[in-house]
C-alpha cells in the first residue's frame, strides 16, 4: 500500500477519535441525566409527621418544590437557609414545599428541623419506593411541579435561591409547564 | 519499513486481546462485591429454607436477579444493582421482583427505570439510535483489520517471494545496487 494512499487514512482515523476526547472531557459527570422533566409528577402515598396520609393528587392546582433531603446530608444543610426563605416567600394556598425524609429517622429529621428551623410539611419515604418512582440519585435533589401536576426541572443537588425564585415564578405565571422543561445538576 | 511492519503486527495483537482483557476487567469483581458475596455466603440455616422455597418463587428471584443484574446502581462506579450492598439498590432489587411477581414482562421492568432514571440506570446499552455505533464499529474495525492485515501480509510474502529471483541474485534496491556497484568497482 502507497503511502500517498494511506494520507487519507490517518484524520479519518484521528479527528474521530479526537472530537470523542474532547467531547467526553469537556462534560461535566456530576450532571446526571433524568427522562422526567415534562412528565406527569408520579403519585405516591406517604405519611407525614403528623400522621396524615398525603398523596401528589391532593397537590394538584399548586406550584409543588418535592425536595428529598437528609440530616445526614451536608449539601442538605447548605440549601437549607433557601428552602426557609422559600417557605417565608410564598403562600402555602400557591407554593407547597414538601420535604421527603431519604433514608433516615424521623427522629433525626425532627432535630435537624428544630436545630435549623423550618415549619413545612414532611413525610417519609421509608421504603425509598417513591425516591425511586422519581429517578433519585441521592440528596438533596428537588423537583418543581407545576400547578397541572407536571415535572418542570429536577434539581440535583443544592437549590440556589434564584433558582427557586426563577422556577416558581414561571410555574406561577405559566400554569403549564414551560418554565424550561429541563434537568440539570448546575446553577440555573 | 521493519518498524512499520512491527507496528502493524502489534496494533493487530492489541485488538485481537483488548476485547477479552476488557470483559474480564468488567466482570471481575469488586472488594465490595467480593465482601457482600462472602457476607451472603449460604448457611446451613439458608440451606434448609431455600429447600422448603416454592419452585415458583425461585424462579421469580433468578429472573428478579438476572433483571437487577443489567441495572446500574445509581449511587455506585460501575456496579449492578445486584453487585451492589447499598440500601438504595437493595430497594431497587425488591421493586424489580415485586413488578415481575404482579405480571410484567423483564422488557416493561427494565421500560420503567429507563423512564424514572434514563437510559443510563442500563449496564449495556440498548441496540438502537447512535448506540449502533458501539455495536456496529467493533466488527467494522475487525473486518477492515482483515482486509488490511491480509494485503499486507500477502505484500510481504510475495516480496519475499520476489527478493530472490531464480539466478539467485537479490532483487535489490535502486540505491542499494548503485551502493554495491560502487563498492565492487572500489574493490
Amino acid at each position: 500500500m502507497k503511502k500517498k494512499q494511506l494520507r487519507w487514512l490517518l484524520p479519518l482515523v484521528a479527528v474521530p477519535i479526537l472530537w470523542l476526547l474532547y467531547w467526553g472531557m469537556g462534560r461535566d459527570t456530576y450532571v446526571l441525566p433524568s427522562p422526567m422533566a415534562g412528565l406527569p409528577a408520579p403519585d405516591f402515598e406517604l405519611v407525614t409527621f403528623d400522621g396524615d396520609t398525603l398523596h401528589m393528587a391532593d397537590l394538584q392546582g399548586k406550584v409543588v418544590i418535592l425536595n428529598f433531603w437528609a440530616s445526614w446530608c451536608i449539601p442538605c444543610r447548605t440549601e437549607h437557609p433557601v428552602l426557609v426563605q422559600t417557605e417565608r416567600t410564598w403562600d402555602d394556598s400557591e407554593v407547597v414545599l414538601l420535604g421527603v425524609v431519604y433514608q433516615d429517622s424521623r427522629a433525626n429529621a425532627e432535630r435537624f428541623l428544630a436545630e435549623f428551623g423550618g415549619d413545612w410539611t414532611h413525610v417519609l419515604d421509608p421504603s425509598q419506593r417513591t425516591a425511586i418512582d422519581y429517578g433519585v440519585y441521592g440528596v438533596p435533589e428537588s423537583f418543581f411541579i407545576g400547578t397541572d401536576g407536571t415535572i418542570s426541572l429536577k434539581k440535583v443537588g443544592p437549590v440556589t435561591w434564584d433558582l427557586v425564585r426563577y422556577q416558581v415564578d414561571s410555574l406561577l405565571a405559566a400554569p403549564v409547564a414551560t418554565a424550561g422543561a429541563a434537568s440539570t445538576g448546575g446553577a440555573p | 519499513m521493519s518498524r512499520f511492519r512491527a507496528g502493524v503486527l502489534a496494533l493487530l495483537l492489541t485488538c485481537a486481546i483488548g476485547p477479552s482483557s476488557a470483559t474480564a476487567q468488567e466482570s471481575e469483581p469488586s472488594a465490595e462485591t467480593t465482601a457482600t458475596q462472602e457476607a451472603e455466603a449460604p448457611t446451613e440455616e439458608a440451606d434448609d429454607r431455600s429447600a422448603l422455597t416454592d419452585p415458583e418463587e425461585e424462579a421469580l428471584d433468578a429472573l428478579a436477579a438476572e433483571v437487577a443484574s443489567g441495572l446500574r446502581c445509581p449511587v455506585c462506579r460501575n456496579q449492578s444493582v445486584v453487585e451492589s450492598n447499598a440500601e438504595l439498590s437493595r430497594e431497587m432489587q425488591a421493586v424489580v421482583r415485586d413488578r415481575l411477581a404482579a405480571g410484567e414482562t423483564p422488557e416493561e421492568v427494565e421500560a420503567y427505570f429507563v423512564s424514572r432514571y434514563g437510559e443510563w440506570i442500563l449496564l449495556q446499552p440498548q441496540a438502537r439510535g447512535i448506540n449502533l455505533l458501539v455495536y456496529g464499529l467493533p466488527a467494522l474495525a475487525l473486518i477492515v483489520g482483515f482486509f488490511i492485515a491480509r494485503k499486507l501480509l500477502h505484500k510481504w510474502t510475495g516480496a519475499a517471494d520476489g527478493a530472490v529471483p531464480a539466478d539467485g541474485s537479490p532483487d535489490l534496491a535502486a540505491e542499494d545496487e548503485q551502493w554495491l556497484r560502487e563498492a565492487l568497482r572500489e574493490s
